[in-house]
């Protein structure tokens, strides 16, 4: 009964279990917002895996999986699967339409062959879409792509070497007619309205002669449109989705294939030269390397093609190197598309159907479905495919077999992402190590203080000794106050935990960019510090006068910190840049602070187990002998 | 004064050696000491005489030398006591008062009072028992203080309160006037003889004969030796 009234008045009438409380709630308040940051990363990042992958994954790459619709109505005639996509996956060369000028960058990219309306039902594809109208950044240039179109598309060859002789852009001088011709190919359509102006502009003469009665109107319409230029719809780009515009194949490429795009701070996409080259303005050259049936290469095959939309999945390492096509554009680029077979002797008779194929199957589950058993109910599908294939195709040739053909697989989206995901967890788990010796800290403080507060109790120890109080008694006062000090150390941490969590972003705005106010409130704090300490630098007491010191000391730090940082632009930590994700994860893991305040509580009651144990050992004879 | 019965504690022939370093020090040798029930007996000595000693020894706070002497309570031998029995014997049976009071600063007057009933772990009935002890010692209106609020008489005041909270057989005192002027020294040892008139035994220690003379009887401990 007395423990409880002596830990309760210990706890009320002193600072130092203050101290050690504030010491532990710090340490689970610390433990907690880093694992909560590092499992709210880790969940986007397994989140954004899925977003692009659906649930299981049938991969055969190169030659594909012929009968692929066969096998996908196998599949979505499973009572676990939603639904299943066709997919055909390679590596090409994208040729950008930056810099100006005719020496474009040419860009390795993962090509991605969907059919993006069977892909949207199997993965979130339509959400990650980056544009569902043009970017104000980017209107003024859509505006003139479509004034001048009509004028440039009227431009015969001669016309063409003319404008750009006569544009000061490209070093034409000492070109002949045949280069200069050259270079027109090469360069974009939105660089071929840039020099028609400035021609028009600078230089109008050198279209007087030559110029049919019809493109002087169109000129003029277009000038006259560009003086008063009508506002343009916020058009919908309903074209990600079908990866085609006005009917023509076109790619959707992920957001950082083009170096043009930058995210900044905010998180915020910037399109680079103020909107001049946003993507879908242009068109790019994707060129492969179809591969045989014996494995050896073939001709490269190149399709030009507009950029019709941009995607952001949320992961870097995708969003830089992917791009989308249309199912059939890259089958027929790698040569695995329909074709007929022919008589050898006779190329005009058509003996057999080489099937189209597809190296990746998608397939999504039904809502509550795991993974793993969706794994299962694939794997069966697909040999049931297999026995069904031979005997509704008797010519045909034979899909992979597993087993034989060791690169079919079947994999959950998190075997097929392991390599990236796996990394991530790791990272937590060492995360979660390393911050567990903050446990080790959180005992060793309760210890310390502990230990100088049965110091400093030690003869209220010999005093309940003489009124009987037994040896586990003692112990008992000591670990219930080690307890009662973890506990309510624990809970506090929890809060701080939670509101550092929750305000993180706003913690890391303030950082990347300190308010005024904090500045000049600190420095006001410091000021007056300052003066407190010069007034009791009177009183002679040299207490006061140290901790008011060190107080103007630490807060005028900070002022300068904050100062420093304002002037240099503040500290971006979480740089979205960097770390794929706009926004720092700001989600409490509650199971895993929930452990980490029990671990709290355990190691301070490691902490104050040695202490209570001096306690009970204290001679009472020799603690009651002075005052 | 009160009707004198048998020996309440006996001690025969105690010796106790403290080590200080490498040399052993004897504070007992063969003292022995009875005290009757309803006595009051004052054991006189100076400084270093080993009459603190004695005290602790005689209230289980402390142990004699092994193998030599004896103490009985009630005819109970308790200098070999295990721990349980020994804490209990602390707790009911006697009823320590120090020179320096010895309250616990963070509790109040009346939390330091019951403090032997919560260790005893009987709350209820106690509660009573110290209002009327704190009343009768003229504390009522202090009940709550702090003892850092009281004055040396008054903590001095609640110390006895305190160790007759469980009505013990006997109260040890040592020096219970040491600490205090002449005239609350003097309050106190009304107090204790007003307890002793009403049928409270009493050992005290002290170096003050005039004090000593106070006591029924009155026992000479010189250099560990009774006199």
């Amino acid at each position: 009964m007395y423990h409880i009234l002596l830990t309760s008045r210990y706890l009320t009438s002193r600072i130092i279990p203050l101290l050690a409380i504030a010491a532990v709630a710090l340490c689970v308040a610390l433990v907690i917002v880093v694992v909560s940051v590092m499992t709210g990363f880790l969940d986007m990042v397994r989140d954004s895996g899925r977003t692009l992958m659906g649930d299981v994954v049938i991969s055969y790459p190169v030659n594909g999986i012929p009968w692929y619709e066969d096998l996908i109505k196998e599949i979505e005639a499973l009572p676990d699967a939603e639904a299943a996509a066709p997919m055909v996956e390679t590596i090409g060369v994208l040729r950008m339409p930056y810099p100006r000028g005719s020496a474009k960058e040419p860009k390795m990219v993962q090509i991605w062959g969907v059919d993006g309306e069977r892909l949207a039902k199997v993965t979130t594809y339509e959400d990650t879409l980056m544009w569902s109208k043009i970017p104000e950044q980017a209107k003024p240039y859509v505006e003139l792509d479509r004034i001048y179109q009509p004028v440039i598309e009227s431009f015969d060859r001669a016309q063409r070497i003319a404008v750009l002789r006569a544009s000061a852009w490209e070093n034409t001088d000492g070109m002949s007619d045949a280069q200069i011709a050259d270079l027109a190919g090469a360069i974009t359509d939105p660089e071929w309205i840039e020099h028609v102006r400035y021609v028009l502009i600078n230089s109008p003469e050198i279209f007087r002669d030559g110029l049919a009665p019809e493109q002087i109107e169109l000129m003029q319409v277009a000038l006259a449109a560009e003086e008063d230029m009508p506002p343009l719809q916020d058009q919908v780009l309903g074209e990600g989705v079908t990866l085609s515009r006005n009917g023509q194949a076109g790619i959707v490429a992920g957001i950082h294939v083009s170096d043009a795009n930058r995210r900044d701070s905010e998180g915020e996409y910037q399109i680079g030269g103020g909107g001049h080259w946003w993507l879908p303005r242009y068109e790019g050259a994707l060129t492969t390397i179809p591969v045989d049936a014996t494995g050896g290469t073939l001709e490269p095959e190149t399709e030009i093609l507009p950029f019709v939309n941009e995607f952001s999945s949320g992961v870097y390492a995708v969003d830089e190197i992917r791009v989308m096509i249309p199912l059939e554009v890259a089958q027929r680029m790698m040569h695995l598309d329909q074709a007929e077979i022919v008589d050898e002797m006779d190329p005009t008779k058509v003996v057999g159907i080489e099937p189209a194929r597809a190296t990746m199957i998608l397939v999504k589950g039904k809502d509550g479905i795991s993974e793993i058993d969706l794994r299962s109910s694939v794997e069966k599908a697909y040999d049931s495919f297999l026995d069904s294939v031979s005997t509704a195709h008797p010519n045909g040739p034979i899909p992979p077999i597993p087993g034989i053909n060791p690169s079919l697989q079947i994999l959950t989206w998190e075997q097929q992402n392991a390599g990236f995901i796996g990394p991530v967890e790791k990272e937590r788990a060492l995360m979660r190590t390393l911050f567990s010796i903050v446990y080790v800290v959180c005992a060793a403080l309760v210890l310390a203080i502990f230990w100088a507060i049965v110091y400093e109790k030690t003869r209220d120890i010999g005093i309940l000794r003489s009124i009987g109080a037994s040896r586990p008694g003692i112990v008992w006062i000591f670990l219930l106050y080690g307890l009662v000090v973890g506990v309510i150390g624990a809970v506090f941490g929890l809060g701080l935990g939670w509101l550092i969590t929750v305000n993180v972003n706003g913690i890391h705005d303030v950082l990347a960019e300190p308010p005024a106010w904090l500045g000049w409130g600190l420095a006001s704090v410091t000021t007056l510090t300052l003066i407190w300490t010069i007034i009791k630098l009177f009183t002679g007491r040299i207490l006061p006068v140290v901790l008011g010191i060190m107080g103007t000391g630490i807060l005028g730090l900070f002022t300068a910190l904050v100062f420093i940082l304002d002037a240099q632009g503040g500290v971006v930590i979480w740089d979205p840049a960097v770390y794929y994700f706009s926004e720092v994860p700001n989600t409490i893991d509650l199971p895993e602070a929930l452990i980490t305040m029990a671990g709290a509580v355990i190691f301070s009651l490691i902490g104050a187990a040695i202490p209570a144990a001096r306690a009970a050992d204290v001679d009472p004879v020799k603690a009651l002998r002075y005052e | 004064m009160n009707d004198v019965q048998g020996p309440i504690l006996e001690a025969v022939d105690l010796h106790k050696t403290y080590r200080m370093g490498a040399v052993n020090v004897p504070v007992l040798r063969g003292s022995s000491i009875s005290v009757s029930s309803g006595e009051w007996v004052a054991i006189l000595g100076s400084s270093g005489s080993g009459k603190s000693t004695l005290l602790h020894l005689l209230g289980g706070l402390d142990t004699p030398d092994p193998g030599q002497g004896d103490i009985r309570f009630d005819g109970r031998p308790i200098a070999n006591l295990r721990r349980g029995d020994r804490n209990r014997y602390r707790n009911q049976d006697v009823g320590f008062v120090f020179q320096f009071y010895h309250l616990l600063p963070e509790l109040t007057v009346l939390e330091n009072t019951l403090l032997p009933g919560l260790v005893g772990s009987r709350i209820r009935a106690d509660r009573d028992r110290a209002r009327q002890l704190l009343g009768s010692f003229g504390l009522d209106h202090r009940l709550n203080h702090r003892p850092r609020e009281l004055s040396g008489g008054e903590r001095q005041r609640v110390a006895i309160a305190r160790a007759l909270l469980n009505r013990p057989k006997i109260l040890l005192a040592d020096e219970p006037t040491g600490n205090l002027d002449q005239e609350t020294g003097q309050e106190i040892l009304d107090l204790l003889k007003k307890e002793h008139e009403s049928g409270l035994t009493i050992l005290m220690v002290t170096h003050d004969r005039q004090i000593a003379d106070l006591a029924d009887r009155t026992v000479i401990l010189n250099r560990g030796q009774v006199e």
